[in-house]
């Protein structure tokens, strides 16, 4: 039967695709040691496109590439055309009119089958499902980690904007006007830091109390080791009452301008970059 | 079986359309027989099948076929509900048009 052919074809890229429950265990991958010939997730992103989108996609090595640049996890909308229940899977041929493509969700035995969300997925309806693309044979399909039922129609003018805005993103940078601020700001801002550190924090801290000011400033300021400073240590370095540091470091945490390092009293800031 | 591409399209992209294939979503204003008038950026009649259930007032997406009158003559209809953001729908179909290489071939 033509399954265990596709079989062997799902498995090689099974390793990166993580969840799908079921069916694609990887001997090679889970038996390397940490760091030897693991695959790098950094890379990894969750793009929403549009059939033709995944149709179009570019072969490169064992992945593809969608206006150029890599893709993993898609996320796609479409009309459910066809429903086909095999017994590892079941097939939706989705269409969402720019192109049709089969998505393949693998049936996993031990959970126990959610029936609300698998009666609402019928023909004609509309779903969302997110997965990574394969190939067999030049056949793309999909390998669909959730399909569900879409509630709001909405759901798919947003999709189809959300895919349009994103291939723009990527084909033409982003927008004329976040590109000039974003690409002209963040070296000047740095600057800024460096030479006149006061002025830059203190517009970025409005709405702090003025000891957190100062001691978010001081922790910019001071040297000091990658665990970052204790609490003991600034109220020290400032004169100020260690029980008003506390209450200004709780401020800046939960503000989420410093975070805790080797203990709740030591904190770094937490640095944009 | 494949499914053809079904370009979004509105009442004024009717013309340039003639004998396609084509998907609009638009509101049911009335329903007479196996017709209906349905707003899409324009009033559009469409000719029914025997298929399509549809409501009054409710938005419904149709694939269908542009005849010589501008008519469209429904192959399939999709019920909407009443929740539809009809701005947004008709961007998407501008959209679809201004950035055609992520939707349609021709």
């Amino acid at each position: 039967m033509s399954y265990n052919n596709y079989d062997s074809g799902y498995n090689t890229s099974y390793g990166a695709g993580g969840g799908g429950g079921g069916g694609g265990f990887v001997p090679d991958g889970s038996q390397n040691s940490p760091g030897g010939g693991r695959k790098d997730y950094s890379q990894d992103s969750l793009r929403p496109v549009t059939i033709k989108q995944i149709l179009d996609a570019q072969p490169v090595g064992n992945g593809f590439n969608i206006d150029g640049s890599p893709i993993t996890q898609l996320t796609f909308v479409g009309q459910i055309r066809n429903i086909s229940s095999q017994a590892t899977n079941i097939t939706y041929k989705l269409d969402d009119g720019t192109g049709s493509i089969e998505v393949k969700k693998w049936v996993d035995s031990d959970a126990i089958e959610q029936d609300s969300t698998k009666t609402k997925l019928t023909e004609g309806s509309y779903c969302r499902a997110w997965g990574k693309l394969n190939s067999f044979n030049d056949r793309k399909h999909v390998g669909a980690q959730i399909i569900r039922p879409v509630e709001d129609l909405n759901e798919v003018s947003y999709h189809l904007l959300e895919a349009t805005v994103v291939h723009l993103h990527f084909t033409r940078g982003p927008p004329s006007g976040a590109a000039a601020t974003t690409g002209g700001n963040v070296p000047q801002q740095q600057q800024q830091q460096q030479a006149a550190g006061a002025g830059f924090v203190a517009a970025d801290l409005a709405g702090y109390s003025s000891a957190a000011k100062r001691v978010f400033q001081h922790m910019r300021q001071a040297e000091q080791t990658n665990e970052g400073l204790h609490q003991q240590d600034i109220a020290a370095k400032l004169g100020m009452d260690p029980a008003e540091v506390a209450r200004a470091g709780d401020d800046l945490l939960s503000g989420g301008l410093i975070y805790t390092t080797v203990d709740d009293l030591t904190w770094a800031v937490l640095e944009g970059e | 079986m494949d499914h053809p591409q079904t370009p979004r399209i509105l009442a004024p992209h009717l013309q340039a359309f003639q004998h396609k294939l084509v998907r609009m979503l638009g509101k049911v204003e009335t329903l007479q027989g196996d017709t209906a008038v349905i707003d899409a950026g324009g009033k559009v009649d469409i000719i029914l099948n025997r298929d399509c259930h549809l409501a009054l007032g409710h938005a419904v997406e149709i694939i269908g076929k542009v005849d010589g009158n501008l008519h469209i003559k429904v192959q399939a209809a999709t019920d909407f509900g009443t929740g539809i953001d009809f701005d947004a729908a008709n961007a998407v179909v501008e959209a679809t048009h201004r950035h055609k290489e992520i939707f349609y071939d021709d």
